[in-house]
């Protein structure tokens, strides 16, 4: 009897499994109707024209980040806007040994043009010396490789000038606001990346132009668990905050969310990094604590792709008098505020 | 003759509570095979501890070659020149045959171990022992029994051994495997080796062995016996009639009054079978009875045993418990059913020894303590309590660590946790192991007070008199099939030592 | 010579004893009751086998007040160090009972990371709160569930499927996602994390819940008891008619089951789902786990112990945030403290055997 009991729980057990499992099935989608591209453009003047069909490569890190998916994406998109470009998108990895052997896959298939976002400039600065010496040329993307033989053209951010805008920044808005003594916190990205230091270097110095000094300054990890574990601790350390720079848009969901649970939303000004679309449409909207963003825009990997494009064909920019694409490019961090969010929306990435 | 290799003379071992060896003589000359006998619980496995070096004698002396000797660590008997080759061979299954023949004393220079040296060395052995066909490269783990045994003799002879002890080497082989070892036997004892043979069949002692030492309670009883021509009933009788009287408890009177009624029929097993274990097995366990199965190790008596508690699932035949079939396989229908087992290892079997008293006794019936699974801790303990102190378990307080109990009174929790289950049928394998001469008089009494009160007990054990002493039927086994079975009365205990050992007396 | 009677009397509430001897199976009952109420005394002092965890909490404790006096003693650090040790005390738990049971579970912060994604989808938010809770609870128990079923029928090594399972499961939860932050867009599930009850938050009363319940399952059912049993000698334990395969299997659907109720509170404090969420909080549970006092080979824990760990964890974590100072410097002190916690745990179990 006893058996009888446990056989037709079993069954039930067993039958409503099934259903939640189906149930469950049902809820892996994540299609949200409609969907644009953001920041792309087509080329303009002389380089609209078709040139010769040009293959180019393409290899970044995991796209565990929203930052890195709007690289991808950003260059996929961007090769659509040309005829005359087909793109290799290798699978993104973090790990460097993976990576290596993507571009030197790439280089093997013989590719007339390589973008490059290495995970780790240094240990990807070989590979790079390969594919040029083999007479690819190589726009490298963002992270910069040691050695200037290994690209043809750097296009990327100014983590020193993203945390310098940072700064100045949030020092006019305290001097507007009266506040002489502001306290300033700061939520750095991952503090093992050379980026994060470059940006709190910045942030620091123009600060310090201005009279001012940082309270208190935590390292999360972009991401949004660890902006909220870091930040709810920082507002337990500072019981009175007048601004808080924040790296990194995504980690900053999980700093805003610290921010709403300790009922704080009102006492000071955030500034966002990077330039999400979430966090520019809260800029619009004024309606939540980030009031401006630092840009740190994935729009380069656009460039990128125009740019590695044109190195291949050889050709120039138009707008320049030079014959050839320059060796280096970089991108200006903007502040994003309310006034003029409608321009930078495009580029802001999900 | 020389002098022997081996004097071994008034050997005494003292455990708690026991006089394991009390005065024991043995000697061994070169080139023979000198077997060991002697029923379970003799002294035997103490005595080769002691020539191993791993038990320190509490008196006696050890001359070898002419020289007294003391045996303080397994190495230093190794040193000698002792080795033993045990039933659990001590191999290491990962590693190769040459590795494990040199185990611990490797051909390393610089803490390289040179394996081509490995290699030659081991393969010289192993032709040396006429087994050049094991590769020595090969995985130990991967050989089959014989072979492991072949590698455990090969390993003792890189010791340069000029005497090896043998512990039943046979009960896990096959009969052409037996004689393969026997060939081997001869060839250590034509180049001067001396073997001790420890076994229970006597065919195998008159085919290989030249002298025969019989131990009985701890002591020589016999010695320098002539393995071939000293007839069977004078060795049979050497080793029964233990001086140590076991009190064992009355039979009850089957003629009372309360036995008008036939009792009822508990377990009935069919013609149960395990491929390789046990064959064709049938019995009855009723009611109020206890059933005694006897045989040697391998004689598949415990699997017989854990087969119809479920722990085995058999190949062939059916187990009936109250008239009913019992799921092949499944300890939780025999135990729901009212089957309890006292296994044979209780530590690594039955104990929770990080638990207290009370909750290994508890530990079977725990639902009946609790409504929607939560605890009744205050009646599980009171009953807990209740139980330990009407079986007289000591220290009686049930809140107490396991681990601290005796052997004997570990035992009497095992057999508290069926009872308070209200089991009908009770599995005792080997129930007296490890417990002490006056702690066995008393778990007599309790296996035979349980039995009149209604459950019916299987027995197994591998000390003859227990059996006839405390069962009312029993069944021998030899070779995983029943070759004997009658009325524990009109058995007597030279009897079933020669069915087990040799199984060709008619009674 | 005891009455054979009382040989059969097994359980006093099934077989009534003769009248006689009813008087004396009472006394004997209310004779074990009373030192029952030592006994509860002698567990709490088992508990405190975990005195050295209280001694570093005191410890730092004392750190606290002097590096951070305006800070550190106050009650709303005091919460904010309950809320932040919330979500991994949950987990913790979860492999408290794993680990008292024999096993290991890796894969607890990748069950997390799933069932936060799994829970955020855009198709699971349009199910509204209900689905979400349900969702992530049914994927934590069922990828629990995953693992017991290898473990236990598949006979496979509990490090070998967790550790698979930890890396298929955020796998799955990166695919799910596609490596975004999913962010909560029900505003009722982002109150768990904002609702506060006398001034402290949900969070830290679903903690209270968890352990509450968690202990009293531990040490007053069967099946905590039978845990224990599983753990310190899984053949008796079958031996004993313990169905030790199911049992197994219930270990890891509990597992997984608190990291379903993690990943709801991770969830709702962060407001996204992530892929990322939950990473090494395998090591951080078991930490805890083993500085609690629990055997790592199973058989013998503590749930206060493991609790006490998880506070150690969390509290250097706001000392050092409080004193704005560095992550390196952290993880160092806690290495140090997980070896000195065992160190300290050993010899107090040295002297009182």
């Amino acid at each position: 009897m006893a058996q009888f009991g446990t056989d037709r729980r079993r069954f039930l057990v067993g039958g409503a499994a099934v259903g939640a499992g189906a149930l469950l099935a049902g809820c892996t989608s994540n299609e949200r109707p409609g969907g644009d591209t953001a920041g792309n453009r087509a080329p303009g003047g002389d380089n609209a024209k078709p040139g010769k069909e040009v293959v180019i490569g393409f290899s970044a890190p995991a796209a565990d980040h929203g930052w890195i998916g709007a690289i991808t994406k950003n260059a996929q998109d961007q090769a659509k806007q040309h005829e005359d470009v087909t793109l290799e998108v290798t699978e993104g990895t973090n790990d460097v040994q993976q990576q290596i052997s993507a571009v030197k896959t790439l280089i093997d298939k013989k590719v007339d043009a390589l973008v490059i976002l290495p995970f780790d400039g240094k240990a990807l600065t070989e590979v790079a010396k390969q594919a040029m010496a083999a007479g690819i040329p190589v726009v490298n993307l963002d992270r910069i490789f040691a050695s200037p033989l290994a690209y043809r053209t750097w296009i990327g951010g100014d983590n020193y000038g993203m945390g310098v805008s940072a700064g100045n920044f949030i020092a006019e808005r305290m001097k507007e606001a009266g506040k002489s003594k502001p306290v300033i916190v700061e939520v750095a990205g991952l503090d093992n990346l050379e980026l994060t230091q470059q940006r709190s270097d910045g942030f620091k110095a123009a600060l310090k132009s201005h009279g001012l000094t940082i309270a208190a300054r935590q390292a999360a990890d972009f991401t949004a668990a660890t902006g909220q574990k870091v930040a709810a601790q920082l507002l337990q350390a500072e019981s009175t905050i007048d601004a808080l720079w924040n790296h990194d848009d995504d980690q900053g969901i999980g700093v805003e969310a610290a921010i709403k649970q300790a009922s704080r939303e009102d006492e000071f000004l955030m500034v966002g990094g990077a330039g999400s679309k979430r966090v520019m449409d809260q800029i619009k909207a004024d309606n939540g604590v980030v009031k401006a963003t630092v840009l740190y825009s994935p729009s380069m990997s656009s460039s990128a792709l125009s740019l590695a494009r044109l190195v291949a064909q050889s050709r120039g920019m138009n707008d320049l008098v030079e014959q050839e694409i320059p060796t280096s490019i970089t991108t200006y961090s903007a502040v994003v505020t309310k006034d003029n969010v409608d321009r930078y929306l495009p580029v802001g990435f999900e | 003759m020389t002098s022997p290799l081996l004097a071994m003379s008034g050997i005494v071992k003292l455990f708690p509570g026991v006089r394991a060896l009390d005065g024991v003589d043995l000697d061994v000359r070169a080139g023979e095979v000198h077997c060991l006998l002697g029923q379970n619980g003799a002294g035997k496995s103490t005595l080769i501890k002691v020539l191993s070096g791993a038990h320190q004698p509490d008196a006696g002396s050890i001359r070898w070659d002419g020289d007294d000797v003391r045996l303080p660590t397994p190495i230093a008997a190794m040193r000698l020149g002792i080795a033993s080759i045990y039933q659990e061979l001590d191999l290491v299954d990962g590693l190769s045959v040459a590795e494990n023949v040199f185990l611990g004393h490797e051909h390393a220079r610089y803490g390289v171990v040179r394996r081509g040296d490995l290699h030659a060395a081991a393969t010289k052995l192993l032709h040396r022992l006429g087994h050049g066909e094991i590769p020595a490269r090969h995985e130990v783990g991967r050989l089959p029994t014989a072979g492991k045994q072949i590698v455990s003799i090969a390993r003792a002879l890189s010791h340069d051994t000029r005497l090896i002890v043998m512990d039943e080497p046979s009960a896990t082989l096959a009969h052409d495997e037996v004689a393969n070892l026997f060939r081997v036997i001869r060839e250590l004892t034509a180049s001067g080796v001396a073997v001790v043979y420890i076994s229970h069949r006597l065919e195998e002692i008159r085919e290989i062995g030249d002298r025969v030492t019989v131990l009985k309670d701890g002591r020589t009883v016999a010695t320098g016996l002539d393995a071939k021509t000293t007839p069977t009933p004078q060795i049979v009788s050497l080793m029964t009639g233990r001086s140590i009287e076991y009190v064992f408890p009355p039979r009850p009177d089957p003629t009372a009054g309360r036995r008008a009624q036939a009792p009822a029929l508990v377990l009935r097993v069919d013609g149960l079978a395990r491929r390789g274990e046990f064959e064709d097995v049938s019995f009855t366990v009723h009611a109020g009875e206890i059933v005694g199965l006897a045989g040697l190790v391998g004689s598949g008596r415990s699997e017989i045993l854990e087969t119809v508690y479920g722990a085995r699932k058999p190949h062939a035949g059916r187990v009936l418990f109250n008239q009913e079939p019992l799921r092949p396989g499944s300890v939780t229908a025999a135990v729901a059913a009212g089957i309890g087992l006292a296994p044979e290892e209780r530590k690594s079997q039955a104990l929770f020894l990080q638990q207290s008293i009370a909750h290994n006794v508890t530990a079977a019936a725990l639902p009946s303590y609790s409504r929607f699974g939560w605890l009744d801790r205050v009646r599980e303990l009171a009953d807990a309590g209740r139980q330990t102190r009407a079986l007289d378990l000591r220290p009686a307080d049930p809140r107490r660590g396991i681990r601290t109990l005796s052997g004997g009174n570990q035992q009497k929790a095992v057999v508290a946790r069926w009872l308070l289950k209200d089991c009908k049928l009770l599995l005792l394998d080997e129930p007296t192991r490890g417990v002490d001469i006056g702690a066995r008089a008393e778990l007599y009494g309790l296996i035979r007070r349980l039995a009149d009160s209604g459950v019916g007990v299987l027995l197994v054990s591998s000390e003859v008199p227990e059996v006839l002493g405390l069962a009312d039927r029993v069944l021998v086994l030899r070779e995983g099939r029943v070759v004997h079975r009658a009325d524990a009365r009109d058995l007597a205990e030279h009897d079933v030592l020669d069915l087990v050992m040799e199984g060709t007396h008619a009674i | 010579m005891p009455v054979l009677a009382s040989l059969r009397t097994g359980m006093s509430g099934q077989r009534r004893p003769p009248a006689d001897e009813h008087t004396r199976v009472e006394a004997a009952a209310a004779e074990a009751a009373q030192p029952q109420r030592r006994l509860v005394l002698l567990g709490a002092a088992g508990e405190a086998r975990s005195l050295g965890l209280i001694g570093v909490l005191v410890l730092l404790g004392i750190v606290g007040a002097v590096t951070a006096p305006a800070s550190f003693l106050t009650t709303s650090n005091l919460v904010n160090i309950l809320t932040t040790a919330s979500v991994i005390g949950v987990v913790t738990v979860g492999m408290t009972f794993v680990i008292i049971g024999g096993g290991i579970d890796l894969s607890v912060g990748a069950m997390i990371a799933l069932a936060s994604v799994w829970s955020t989808t855009l198709a699971t938010q349009s199910h509204g709160l209900g689905g979400m809770l349900f969702s992530a609870l049914l994927v934590g128990a069922g990828a629990g569930l995953v693992n017991g079923i290898l473990i236990s029928y598949g006979r496979l090594v509990p490090f070998i499927v967790t550790l698979a399972m930890l890396v298929s499961a955020r796998g799955l939860a990166e695919q799910l996602s596609n490596r975004r932050s999913q962010i909560v867009e029900v505003p009722s599930f982002a109150d768990i994390a904002l609702t506060r009850v006398l001034g402290v938050p949900m969070l830290v009363y679903i903690l209270a819940a968890v352990c509450v319940v968690g202990w009293l399952v531990l040490n007053r059912t069967t099946f905590g008891r039978r845990t224990f049993a599983i753990g310190g000698n899984p053949e008796a334990a079958r031996l004993a008619g313990i169905d030790v395969k199911r049992h197994t299997t219930l270990l890891y659907v509990l597992s997984g089951l608190c990291c379903g109720i993690a990943a709801i509170m991770l969830t709702a404090q962060t407001n996204t789902g992530a892929s990322t969420h939950g990473q090494l909080y395998e090591l951080d549970a078991i930490a805890a786990v083993i500085i609690g006092g629990t055997l790592l080979s199973g058989g013998r824990g503590s749930l206060v112990g493991s609790l006490l760990g998880v506070g150690v964890f969390t509290t250097i974590t706001n000392l050092f945030i409080l004193n704005n100072l560095s992550t390196p410097i952290q993880n160092i002190a806690k290495g140090a403290i997980i070896v000195a916690a065992v160190l300290l745990q050993l010899r107090s179990r040295a002297a009182s055997p």
